[in-house]
């Protein structure tokens, strides 16, 4: 019985530690408690698509990077054979660099992000508000500058503040578009840029900090997005961006300055395309409070600190101790049978690749392809590791068959396939063969069902939006989960099962 | 569905997860379940107690020692091929005895030295060892079984099984094979499990499936009122099974011969739970007097004693006949 109280302690303890750290974040620090309930985030895809006639490659691209006030995470770059390099310039912004020094046919690159959009509203970052020397831009020659001069000492004369003359700039060179000095003052560049510049220029030489900015408004979703340009400024220590016709209610500045945002060497028949498409994640949140400066004492208990590649990993790894949950409860108190003990969790995250519907199709059909082979196999007389590599080359080679049918299908389903992990495949028609001739095919049947049924389960726990959201935000809940198995363990009552398979001595017990 | 669970709290059933916390985990150390699960080890430990066992040949260790295999098999009364670690009665073989070109399995059809091979050599692979680890072939004396169920039981040999709790013998059944269990005795495929009484060692009511059933299914005889000869000392040998192997919870599986006597096939420290049904009662009351009971210093023989006292004492009275 001592065992039974040491248990009971230690999951009473672990909940409590759990429930503790739990209630000071949500308590304390107003951690939300539901996925995605106040902003929305982007999708965010860089698509470089181009053919290669074997000489050296060179693609850069501006990407988007994290700063105090925007947030990028879960980046993915699909780099093929091409080497990457990044280039963080203050300046500008980071870069991505692709190489290739022999590459042959078409290739594709891919960058891939979840952006958190800026407003209006989001302050500047801190380099803009460090004055600036009052000097004229030294692109011009000696007769632009002296006409720069006279233009800009004009503006200052009929502008009573700082603020009222870089509305008088603005005004001048964005709306009276037709003043002739303004039109010989322009620097050599595509519009919009040009404007943007000279506006910029202005701004700077009259001590007003100011930039070009470029990037993305986010709008809705776009397969193609055009890259769009405007003016960000620093005036009277007030942060102010002036947009080119209406302002957008959301948007992503990816870089500074007037370069392209895509260079590329070595290509033809280039086709670049930037896409964006929002999506309401639980990861808002996450970025959310990432982007916050200062770190509590219960951010330890949180995987805000991982770099965001591996924070993906872990928002994938920390569900499934949910769906292990769910499969003691299923074993212990319901009594489902199963082939192998974990083996319908590992099914369960086989279908995050498929979906739920499509992976039930597939690896029903595989297994039963397998079984068929497996049965012939049978007559070989074979031994048995052999014969179970015969059976795993043959699922790869179904896998094969079935993604090419799919794929000229025209259908999703078949690429997905690829990543569908054919060990387990192999392993659960080894042992439904093993079950179905030592029990018999209801067995085994009932038992691959059970699998399905626990793996589908599973699956829908650990995809569960709010469970993902609640236990990668609140990590110590594992502790409770922990908790719960606990308690389980010490479960003597009977199976639900069992009731069934006992019920005949219900009655023999009944009080005559 | 609450009253059934009612009704079987009242009865005192046990469940799968009882079984193995308050059982298994508590009376059966791992470091012995190695003694039950290598059937080679348990003959070994039976013998030296005195517990009659069927004579093994001879064991086929790797595939090189096949070539044995035809003069292992060679014996005009038949023989059994078994892996040492099978469990549930997998990959047993029976063999009558020689025909020609081959051998006479259990079910008539005949078996080419090449099938055997091949049934060895996944033997050998672990295809039914508890946890797909390489494996020993065994093969042993074919038991003649005693004529006094041939009426219940169709093909293949009828076993008794005795369930020990700290070395007192508490509850017993015998298991009959049908035509669905293809002349084996298990009873999750199919074959029919008859309470004992165990006092007396005379059959009660019987099982098949899960379902309560008093004839046989094949040959249609009723399964009540048989008695089992050699009773007190089957029961002796379960108990002495404890003494042997040291487990606190197992199950002895023991066949009687027709020249020999009973003889013991295997022991089994997770004993399933359907001796219940077969018995028609819930074993938890027993369980429960037999984890009480004061065996300090007892033989077996008083073990036995010990146990047909409690028996007497806790089996409600709709069981016997």
């Amino acid at each position: 019985m001592t065992s039974t109280f040491h248990t009971r302690l230690l999951a009473f303890v672990l909940t409590a530690i759990a429930l503790t750290i739990f209630g000071i974040k949500v308590f304390q620090y107003n951690y939300p408690l539901t996925p995605g309930t106040q902003t929305t985030t982007w999708d965010f895809e860089i698509y470089l698509d181009f053919d290669t006639a074997n000489q050296p490659v060179r693609i850069e691209t501006f990407v988007p990077s994290n700063s105090d006030t925007r947030r990028v995470s879960q980046e993915q770059y699909y780099n093929g054979a091409f080497g990457l390099r990044l280039e963080t310039d203050d300046d500008n912004g980071r870069k991505a660099i692709w190489t290739y020094r022999y590459p042959n046919d078409r290739k594709v690159l891919r960058y891939r992000a979840r952006l958190e959009g800026e407003t209006q509203r989001s302050p500047l970052p801190a380099e803009m508000h460090r004055p600036a020397d009052r000097a004229p831009p030294e692109s011009l020659n000696d007769l632009e500058r002296q006409a720069f001069l006279v233009w800009s000492s004009d503006m200052r004369r009929r502008s009573a503040d700082d603020d009222s003359l870089a509305e008088l700039i603005l005004q001048e060179i964005f709306v009276q578009k037709d003043a002739d000095e303004i039109e010989a003052l322009l620097p050599v560049l595509p519009p919009p840029l040009d404007r943007l510049t000279l506006a910029a220029e202005a701004l700077q030489s009259q001590g007003i900090r100011a930039r070009v900015a470029n990037g993305v408004y986010l709008d809705e979703a776009r397969r193609r997005t055009e890259v769009q340009h405007w003016l960000e400024y620093h005036v009277d220590g007030r942060d102010k961006r002036y947009f080119i016709g209406s302002d957008p209610k959301e948007f992503f500045t990816i870089w500074y300055g007037t370069e392209e945002m895509i260079r590329a060497d070595g290509v033809f028949d280039f086709e670049p395309q930037v896409s964006i498409q929002p999506i309401d994640s639980s990861a808002s949140d996450v970025m959310r409070k990432a982007a916050r400066a200062d770190r509590t004492p219960v951010e330890l208990f949180s995987f805000d600190r991982l770099p965001v590649t591996t924070q993906l990993v872990y928002q994938v790894l920390i569900t499934i101790p949910a769906g292990i949950v769910l499969l003691v409860f299923m074993r212990q108190f319901i009594g489902i049978e199963t082939l192998g003990t974990f083996m319908p969790i590992l099914i369960g995250i086989a279908f995050r690749e498929t979906a739920l519907l499509n992976g039930l199709i597939l690896f029903t059909l595989l297994v039963a392809l397998g079984l068929a082979m497996r049965f012939y196999l049978e007559k070989l007389r074979l031994l048995l590791v052999p014969r179970l590599a015969v059976v795993l080359i043959f699922i790869v080679i179904c896998m094969a068959v079935i993604a090419q049918m799919f794929n000229s299908a025209n259908m999703r389903m078949g690429l997905s396939i690829s990543l569908f992990p054919m060990v387990i495949l192999t392993m659960t028609i080894e042992r439904m063969s093993i079950m179905w001739e030592e029990y018999s095919p209801e067995d085994a049947i009932k038992a691959g069902a059970g699998s399905m049924l626990v793996a589908s389960l599973s699956y829908l726990v650990m995809t569960n939006k709010h469970i993902e959201f609640l236990l990668f935000n609140f990590p110590e809940l594992l502790l409770v989960l922990m908790a719960a198995c606990l308690l389980m363990g010490k479960y003597t009552g009977l199976r639900l099962s069992e009731i069934r398979r006992f019920r005949e001595l219900a009655k023999e017990a009944e009080p005559k | 569905m609450i009253k059934t669970w009612l009704g079987l709290r009242r009865a005192g059933v046990l469940g799968i997860n009882e079984r193995n916390l308050r059982l298994i985990n508590d009376y059966n150390p791992r470091r012995l379940m190695r003694l039950v699960d290598d059937k080679t080890e348990t003959k070994r430990l039976a013998n030296a107690a005195g517990i009659q066992t069927p004579e093994l040949y001879g064991l086929i260790r790797s595939p090189a020692e096949m070539r044995k295999l035809e003069t292992l098999l060679n014996h005009p009364d038949g023989c059994v091929i078994k892996p040492a670690n099978g469990s549930q009665g997998n990959g047993i073989q029976v063999i009558l005895g020689p025909m020609r070109g081959g051998w006479r399995r259990s079910n008539g059809q005949r078996a080419l030295l090449e099938d055997l091979k091949f049934h060895v050599n996944n033997i050998l692979s672990g295809m039914y060892s508890l946890s797909g680890q390489p494996d020993i072939a065994m093969i042993e004396y074919r038991v003649k079984f005693d004529d006094v169920f041939d009426p219940i039981s169709f093909g293949g040999v009828p076993d008794i099984r005795i369930i020990v709790l700290r070395g007192i013998p508490f509850v017993a059944m015998v298991r009959l094979p049908t035509a669905e269990s293809d002349g084996k005795a298990n009873l999750h495929k199919g074959g029919v499990g008859v309470g004992l009484d165990l006092v007396t060692g005379r059959t009660l009511y019987g099982m098949q499936k899960g379902k309560t059933t008093d004839i046989h299914p094949d040959t249609a005889n009723p399964l009540s009122n048989i008695s089992v000869p050699h009773w007190d000392e089957m029961l002796l040998m379960a108990a002495k099974a404890y003494d042997v192997t040291g487990l606190g919870y197992l199950g002895a599986d023991i066949v009687l011969d027709k020249g020999k006597g009973p003889m013991l096939l295997e022991l089994n420290a997770r004993p399933g739970l359907a001796i219940q049904v077969a018995n028609r009662m819930g074993v938890r009351p027993l369980i429960e007097a037999c984890m009480k009971a004061d065996t300090e210093g007892l033989n077996a023989e008083q073990r036995v004693e010990l146990g047909k006292k409690l028996y007497r004492e806790h089996v409600p009275d709709h069981v016997l006949v």
